[in-house]
């Protein structure tokens, strides 16, 4: 069947009424916590992960589809109107947005943010359906050593992309590799890393960790530097839509943002913020009004918020296709594909065509849906700033001990939460990412099934490894993601140290 | 309130994350003795990721120190930026994170709830700890109520009242 018709397909699955239900409460869920500052698409659906074990998979996906485009949005919104990003893809939207917004101009400055997000999330989607099933069909002929490859490719990637450090990027990998060693042995049933805990039997439940990583360190973190700062709201002002003028400025970086956002996102490590930065910066070299930049250029802003959108479709690609998830939201999105008992992947396309499908059609109706409920009803959103902060973070313990206590009943995991929050605080504090932690943890399986595998499949002969150009390639790739920036600020040194 | 430092000064280094990270990576070697390093079917048994992982924690925690050795490890002005931390609200967060799993099992979920929403938003400068127990309550009720009918189990509603 080709693609064309199996996207029919998914349509027929999207536009079932309970499904543009899931749709519409994702994209109505994903706008307001991308408007609420510091709650982000990973954290919402970490929280959602226990809740929707009741709901089907397909239903639950396009929940979280819409969560995922809606934190889009909605983050351009904080951004613009009290200049602090409402997630980490918002970060460049605040530079020029705000000051558009003390200019009196947030209203274009919201516009070219929502139809820049609405474009460029419709042509990733586009991307993504034709990409998507031309990487699967690749994947089917890789070995378990090609696959080991590809996770230590991830590995490297991740921890040098993300962060300021590669020594606390491997750090914080490392750790994820710790925890998701601990339990039983899947080959041999020995207990592993236990330490006579019977609760650790089991390994440490995904789920908790999420939660305790990004509800409880984010409180920690924002209590111990709240300081109950007050924020102030712009008030929106300028005519509600675009003029001429504007609409000619924002289309060139919409689709430039679109360029840069889609490739990205599926790299490992590229997440929504490099993206952002790229499109910042391209289009702040390309402006014919550079002179406007730091005092509210709109291609500061139409740029880099067509680039997260695009990059949040682009994190779907590898993660359906290979399993392999690309930033901290797609690690939480692997684990939701794991409550369900589904391993994403090419066989998922054969053996799920309908979540499949459904939940890439979901995404064109969801950006349809989004563009609606943020274009007119901005003014409506906004009042979300207004949900007193003390109020708001404890509500979120509330729901980070309710999800942790159902989905396990266990009074030590409670206690893990707690411990993990003071992890995840301290690593927030002295900069170790968390993305390679949660990549680490998640992956470690597989990476050591796929080695073993393979290993059993060479008869224990080491160079099996790297018998595959597959293989290699992914080495390859993964050295260079480890040698290139030290090469290159030595060559910077090198070149400074000239000039003096 | 914390003093930016200028860019000549040198920031305290917080030693303790690299000695941290070793004994981490310690107890990963010291887990994994106990474990068969080979196997004869794949040529390595459970042991090996253990130790590997643990041999790489070590090493990046010597890495960790050698760098706050030489100075490099944290951005000094990065860190001069940070507003440091108010000790009083966060413990008061980590007294609200540890009382679920010393309550929920005894007093249940709305109970739990009414007691960690209050002492998060006073952490945060709320001081209607009254308004905020009862809406912790009501929130711990409304999650119970919902949840137990999309099918988690959540425990009694108020154990000690046999509900």
């Amino acid at each position: 069947m080709d693609t064309l018709s199996l996207l029919l397909q998914g349509f027929g699955v999207a536009l079932q009424p309970i499904n543009l239900m899931w749709a519409l409460l994702g994209s109505l869920l994903g706008t307001a916590i991308g408007i609420l500052p510091g709650i982000g698409p990973a954290l919402t659906i970490a929280l959602l992960l226990p809740i929707t074990v009741s709901v089907g998979p397909v239903s639950a996906f396009i929940m979280f589809a819409g969560v995922l485009y809606g934190a889009m949005y909605g983050g351009s919104t904080t951004a613009i109107l009290i200049n602090t990003p409402g997630e980490a893809g918002s970060m460049m939207t605040a530079l020029e947005g705000s000051k558009m917004a003390r200019a009196g101009r947030g209203a274009a400055a919201l516009a070219t943010a929502a139809i820049g997000s609405f474009i460029a999330g419709t042509i990733a989607t586009m991307a993504l359906t034709f990409a998507a099933p031309a990487v699967a069909e690749l994947a089917f002929i890789f070995t378990p050593a090609d696959y080991f490859a590809l996770t230590v490719m991830a590995f490297t990637s991740v921890a040098v992309v993300m962060g300021a450090s590669r020594v606390r990027g491997f750090i914080s990998l490392f750790l994820g590799l710790m925890l998701g060693v601990i339990g039983i042995d899947a080959m041999t049933g020995q207990p592993r890393m236990t330490f006579g805990v019977p609760d650790l039997l089991d390994g440490v439940e995904l789920t908790v960790v999420l939660v305790s990583v990004f509800a409880v360190g984010e409180i920690l973190y924002v209590a111990s530097r709240y300081r109950h700062q007050e924020e102030e709201i712009i008030p929106i002002k300028g005519r509600a839509f675009m003029t001429r003028d504007e609409w000619r400025r924002s289309w060139k970086p919409w689709i430039r943002g679109t360029a840069i956002g889609f490739p990205m996102g599926a790299i490992p490590g590229g997440g929504s913020e490099l993206p952002t930065m790229l499109s910042f910066t391209l289009e702040k070299n390309l402006s014919k009004h550079k002179e406007e930049f730091g005092h509210g250029a709109i291609e500061g802003v139409a740029g880099p918020e067509a680039a997260n959108n695009a990059a949040a479709a682009g994190i779907l690609v590898p993660l359906l296709t290979l399993g392999l998830p690309t930033s901290a939201t797609a690690a939480i999105l692997l684990v939701a594909f794991q409550n369900y008992g589904l391993q994403p992947g090419p066989f998922l396309f054969t053996s799920n065509p309908e979540l499949v499908w459904g939940l890439i059609a979901s995404l064109y109706v969801g950006n349809c849906m989004l563009l609606v409920l943020n274009l007119p009803l901005v003014g409506v959103w906004v009042r979300l700033l207004y949900i007193p902060k003390p109020q708001l973070y404890a509500g979120i313990l509330i729901f980070a001990m309710v999800g942790i206590w159902g989905v396990s009943g266990s009074v030590f995991e409670l206690a893990l939460m707690a411990g993990l929050g003071i992890v995840s605080y301290v690593m927030r504090v002295y900069g170790f990412p968390i993305a390679p932690l949660l990549i680490g943890m998640i992956l470690v399986p597989l990476a050591e099934n796929q080695l073993r595998t393979a290993l059993a499949a060479g008869q224990g002969r080491f160079s099996v490894l790297f018998d595959s150009p597959i293989a290699l390639t992914f080495y390859v790739v993964a050295a260079l993601f480890l040698l290139v920036p030290w090469v290159l600020a030595k060559l910077q040194a090198g070149s400074q140290a000239t000039q003096d | 309130m914390h003093k930016p430092a200028s860019i000549t000064t040198r920031l305290q280094q917080p030693w303790w994350l690299g000695v941290a990270v070793i004994l981490l990576g310690s107890v990963c070697l010291f887990a994994s003795s106990s474990l068969t390093l080979s196997a004869r079917y794949s040529a390595i048994g459970p042991g090996m990721f253990v130790a590997l992982v643990g041999v790489g924690l070590l090493l990046l925690g010597v890495l960790l120190l050698l760098q706050m050795a030489r100075g490099t490890a944290f951005d000094d002005d990065e860190r001069a930026l940070d507003p440091g931390m108010d000790k009083g609200p966060f413990f008061t967060v980590v007294a609200a994170a540890i009382v679920p799993s010393l309550t929920m099992e005894r007093l249940g979920l709305p109970i739990t709830a009414a007691i960690a929403f209050m002492l998060v938003a006073h952490a945060l400068g709320s001081r209607r700890g009254a308004l905020d127990i009862i809406v912790g309550f009501t929130l711990g009720s409304a999650c119970w109520l919902l949840f137990s009918w999309l099918g988690l189990q959540l425990g009694g509603f108020l154990p000690l009242a046999g509900v």
